[in-house]
């Protein structure tokens, strides 16, 4: 009984050192994480000002609705007053139709044309209440798709070359992480540098030689070139990284399985699609959604590289609040960030379950 | 015959792969370097030269004045006081607390084990612009300047990768070293300081130095927090806001002179903990 007692005792007090020693991270993270992110989501529904005595009134989630709101309306031809007829452009000799702002509603706030397009004959308009931001979303989410599809087959190919077994692989690897390990600041600034809108301008150089432009491709300002460049700098920085994942997971292939198929004299391609790439299958899983995550949420890269003539959801956020000045504003926008990561997370956090099951 | 040929074709394939992906890592940062020992007048060289060259005689001719520039700049050496200073407290604070957590998650019995680890796992992903505006209030509030800001807002991402391959760690010491240690009269905090500690001191060098480098390499907090304290901005800031003491164009010699000076540090600490960087960066996505 004495000894039951004294186990239970020893147990408590096990406990109690426990919660001693994960009160300070507790804390912290309460503090830096969990308390601000509180604030972010009510600061989201008010019209606060950053470093302003103004008084802050609740305004619901108007914020929101500033932000997301999307229209898409159709554009009328213009009848000609005096025949009844569509009038025709006679330099185009297109029907003339309706200006874009004379149809996209101006209440509560109002609509800007971000795009027209015709569809069955028809002339429609797509306004945005913040033509910005919904471009950053449009944008944020092509550059993640887009560079996690890149690195990803990048990435296998990198690490299936340095899985091999040959002299200088310890090199190699070290190589790969150069560009994993270089600020992203700095390797916004070395591609900035190599994006040069003129000769000096590496790439324009190359270009040139391939028959490419004239030499005077201003890669970071024609709104074209923009994004495919910010996703070659990602591609770059990020691919290194996603091929170290992919290597430790090569690395958990058993060999005898390749010396067994070797035996039924499988070549080298069908050895890849029935060994490496179903067994590579959860690195593979959890390498994409970790990638995805953080492409999702990318801000050195746009803020330097573009400055502010076009936003990533995060630098948009940035730039109201440092900027603009609009807490409120630019907390809308980053619970909107939020969310979105999130619902990638419990993904990711289901897709771990089912594979640990 | 043939299956030699074969052979030999596919061995110069493969090194021509290796070579091509080691060009393609490595290409943009000797760019940098070859720019960073250009003068101005080289750099508008048009077509732009593979080495820094004279612009009559096209004869090697590199300069040190961006260097020498760089390193003047009082900008830039603040940059790199403010850098060294944040990274090394960051990473001893979360090295310190992380290690306590992670010895209660992996190695004590307590009720709320599993929530907690969770709490740590998803931690790990937080994104942290959705609390850009939130931490500068509570930074505000707490009315603490520029670098002490920096130090406890970097934990955010520090902090909880510390304390999960940390707790990986201690589960995969045996238990028999715990109970033998109180068996011998050992208290559980003496155990953990004497025992456990300088057993995991490898993994402590892993996770150290990967918190190092993400909090040296770390940009959005440190450009928000300086906003005002234009003294505390940190190298990654000084960096993307660099501008030149005479020219007003863009000083790029000298940008990527800066560029080099403040990578190298980081590729020899990567080069010489290339394993375990590499074991460490495994080890919060691929477990087995």
């Amino acid at each position: 009984m004495a000894g039951l007692k004294k186990l239970g005792e020893l147990q408590k007090s096990e406990e109690r050192l426990a919660y001693l020693l994960l009160l300070p991270t507790l804390f912290i993270l309460v503090a830096i994480a969990i308390y601000p992110l509180a604030t972010v989501f009510y600061n989201s529904l008010t019209d606060k000002k950053f470093a302003s005595s103004q008084e802050v009134s609740f305004i619901g989630l108007r914020n929101y609705r500033e932000l997301l709101s999307v229209t898409v309306k159709e554009l009328p031809p213009v009848i000609d007053a005096d025949t009844g007829e569509v009038q025709i452009d006679s330099e185009t000799n297109q029907p003339v139709y309706e200006r874009a702002i004379n149809i996209l509603p101006r209440e509560p706030f109002r609509f800007r044309a971000m795009k027209q397009f015709n569809l069955f004959g028809k002339m429609y308009v797509i306004g945005a209440t913040d033509r910005e931001f919904v471009r950053a979303i449009g944008d944020t989410l092509a550059f993640t798709v887009v560079t996690v599809i890149l690195e990803t087959i990048l990435g296998l190919g990198v690490a299936l070359v340095v899985n091999a077994n040959f002299k200088g692989r310890g090199v190699m690897r070290a190589v790969m992480l150069v560009p994993w390990a270089i600020p992203t600041a700095v390797s916004s600034r070395m591609w900035e540098w190599m994006f040069n809108s003129t000769r000096t301008g590496l790439v324009n150089v190359v270009f040139q030689n391939l028959g490419i432009g004239n030499g005077q491709i201003p890669f970071l300002v024609d709104t074209a070139w923009q994004i495919p460049a910010m996703i070659t700098i990602d591609v770059w920085k990020t691919t290194p990284f996603m091929a170290l994942l992919l290597l430790a997971g090569l690395q958990l292939i058993p060999k005898d399985l390749y010396e067994a198929a070797d035996v039924d004299g499988a070549g080298m391609i069908r050895k890849f699609f029935t060994i490496t790439l179903p067994l590579l299958r959860p690195t593979l899983a959890v390498a994409l959604v970790f990638r995805t995550l953080d492409a999702i949420r990318v801000f050195d890269l746009f803020q330097i590289v573009l400055q502010n003539t076009r936003f990533s959801m995060a630098s948009f956020a940035f730039y109201n609040l440092i900027d603009s000045q609009t807490m409120g504003y630019s907390s809308a926008s980053s619970v909107v960030i939020f969310v979105l990561i999130s619902v990638f997370a419990v993904f990711y956090i289901r897709l771990l379950g089912a594979e640990n099951d | 015959m043939t299956k030699r040929i074969t052979h030999i074709i596919g061995r110069i394939f493969f090194w021509f792969l290796v070579l091509l992906v080691a060009f393609y890592m490595l290409f943009p940062f000797y760019w940098a370097i070859n720019s960073s020992f250009k003068t101005e007048n080289q750099l508008q060289m048009t077509p732009a030269t593979f080495l820094p060259r004279d612009q009559t005689t096209l004869e090697f001719a590199p300069t040190f004045q961006n260097y020498i520039a760089v390193f003047r700049n009082e900008r830039f050496q603040h940059g790199l006081i403010n850098s060294t200073i944040v990274a090394v407290s960051t990473t001893l604070l979360s090295l310190l607390i992380g290690s306590f957590a992670a010895f209660a998650l992996g190695k004590l019995r307590f009720r709320g084990r599993t929530p907690s680890l969770y709490i740590i796992l998803s931690m790990t992903m937080f994104p942290q612009v959705a609390v850009l505006t939130g931490l500068y209030a509570v930074i505000r509030v707490l009315g603490i300047s520029a670098i002490p800001s920096m130090i406890l807002s970097y934990l955010l991402f520090t902090l909880p990768f510390t304390a999960w391959v940390l707790t990986a760690f201690f589960q995969g010491l045996p238990d028999e070293i715990m109970q033998s240690a109180q068996v011998d009269g050992a208290t559980p905090l003496q155990t953990f300081w004497l025992i456990l500690l300088p057993l995991t001191a490898p993994a402590l060098v892993t996770t150290g130095l990967l918190a190092f480098i993400n909090a040296w390499n770390e940009y959005l907090f440190a450009l928000t927090f300086t906003t005002i304290e234009v003294d505390a901005r940190t190298v990654p800031v000084a960096i993307a806001l660099f501008t030149g003491e005479i020219s007003h164009q863009e000083p790029f010699g000298e940008i990527m002179a800066a560029a080099v000076v403040v990578t190298i540090p980081l590729l020899i600490l990567v080069l010489i903990f290339q394993k375990r960087i590499m074991a460490g960066l495994t080890a919060g996505a691929v477990k087995g």
